[in-house]
């Protein structure tokens, strides 16, 4: 459950990235948010996930919320791939068992001289499994993804998109960014169209991705 | 409990990053305070012949000159360079700044073990006094704590900061009695001592290192003074500023 007002003011440059925002997220509801590239998709995860506060208004999450998942979030490049997969863990409270990061390594299907590297000298595929894996061992209620499909080859694509559907039968909640409708669709029942910061339309996934088609 | 395992992880990647691709890696932390005393001996030391013991007297400068100028020179990107984890990773954003100081404690506590062995030719004397070593140097991180958390914060939003900061270093060194007897300066300069925040913490550490003996009592009162200033200064901007930074970075 999940009640959000936010209004969101820089004082350094007065500019409102969110303005008038108001939406619910129920329980196993799968929420798809589409918008052309700056509409604030991106701040309103953020928003969401607590990361930054509204100026004004607020964000009741009644649930654990997994970090966002984005391409290369939060990686560091000049670390190898065990010392990412450690960090990251640590931070996000996570346990840092053997076999916590034996899974991670076993879904991201990378070798173990490959996360011996620096992440820096991985390609952009390859960092959007790492990142991808290591957001998944979470275990939280809500799922936040932003836009890190696109990257992977078809093999890592299918089986995300296996895992994401894995959670969603599980009853937990997704809120998924995506700029192709056809995922949406898939994965959502509910969606919205954000433009300049503002809710345009909510509704059906199906209403929503057909109006973002119109869009262009 | 969870605030502190998330400390010490960013602790030790910044102890890692720190040293990454270099050979001998922390003993960096103290072969730089080393090489400065070396210049010092050959350039000072016969001019500063009056001064007894100078090797010891400089050292025990040094040592914490380098602490302070290390620990903000490394953490005024703090904010800036961690920029993914910030934007991707619900964390209290003071742990930034903060596990900068950590990682220099650890690489100071480091330095002063092998300084405390090198000092031993220096002409140092060992007695119980040395356990002071402990409350200066907690004292001296409160102080460094507060100037680098204005210093991280208000460089999100300025670069200058940074830059501005790196060429005031080398000035303020010069300004604090670290490789000339205090003596020296003349007393109607005497105020740029008597104003300079370093120079307390390092008479601090001097008294104990240098004269073997325990700081008076208003020593302490001045350095407890302001690092107690410098927290609440440095808790106060970075509070009023820290909702700012994500728009920002």
């Amino acid at each position: 459950m999940k009640d959000l007002i936010t209004q969101r003011k820089n004082p350094f440059s007065h500019k409102a990235i969110l303005k008038d925002v108001s939406l619910q997220l129920h329980e196993g509801e799968c929420l798809g948010i589409l918008g052309r590239n700056g509409s604030g998709k991106s701040t309103l995860l953020r928003t969401m996930a607590g990361i930054i506060k509204p100026h004004i208004g607020q964000v009741k999450v009644n649930a654990s919320i997994a970090p966002i998942l984005a391409i290369g979030a939060g990686l560091e490049l000049e670390l190898t791939g065990y010392e990412n997969i450690s960090l990251l863990l640590s931070l996000y409270g996570h346990s840092r068992t053997p076999e916590d990061i034996e899974r991670i390594q076993a879904f991201s299907e990378l070798s173990d001289t490959v996360l011996r590297m620096p992440v820096k000298t991985y390609s952009a595929g390859m960092t959007a499994r790492l990142a991808f894996s290591i957001s998944l061992a979470n275990d939280c209620d809500i799922l936040i993804i932003d836009e890190v499909l696109a990257v992977g080859d078809q093999g890592f694509q299918k089986k995300c998109m296996h895992k994401i559907f894995e959670i969603k039968n599980f009853g937990k909640s997704i809120i998924f960014v995506s700029h192709f409708p056809d995922e949406v669709l898939k994965i959502c029942n509910t969606a919205v169209l954000l433009e300049d910061g503002k809710i345009v339309r909510k509704g059906t996934a199906e209403e929503i991705c057909k109006l973002y088609q119109n869009l262009f | 409990m969870q605030t502190i395992t998330k400390l010490y992880a960013l602790s030790k990647r910044n102890v890692i990053l720190r040293y990454k691709n270099s050979i001998i890696g922390f003993f960096w932390g103290f072969i730089k305070p080393l090489l400065y005393l070396l210049i010092f001996i050959v350039v000072f030391s016969s001019q500063f012949s009056s001064t007894k013991n100078y090797v010891l007297y400089a050292t025990s400068g040094l040592i914490g000159w380098f602490f302070f100028s290390n620990v903000t020179a490394q953490s005024i990107a703090a904010i800036v360079n961690s920029a993914g984890l910030i934007k991707s990773v619900k964390l209290p954003v003071i742990l930034f700044p903060f596990s900068e100081l950590m990682s220099e404690l650890f690489n100071f506590l480091l330095t002063i073990f092998v300084f405390l062995i090198v000092m031993y030719w220096f002409g140092i004397t060992y007695s119980i006094q040395l356990f002071a070593l402990i409350p200066a140097a907690l004292l001296f991180a409160a102080f460094s704590l507060g100037v680098i958390l204005c210093l991280s914060a208000l460089n999100v939003f300025f670069r200058d900061i940074g830059i501005l900061w790196n060429t005031l270093l080398p000035a303020l060194f010069y300004l604090t009695p670290i490789a000339y007897p205090e003596k020296l300066i003349p007393e109607k300069f005497k105020l740029v001592i008597t104003i300079n925040p370093i120079y307390q913490f390092i008479r601090c550490f001097r008294t104990i290192l240098y004269e073997s003996s325990l700081p008076a009592r208003e020593i302490w009162v001045q350095c407890g003074v302001l690092s107690g200033a410098s927290l609440i200064v440095g808790l106060l901007v970075f509070n009023r500023l820290k909702n700012q930074f994500i728009s920002t970075i």
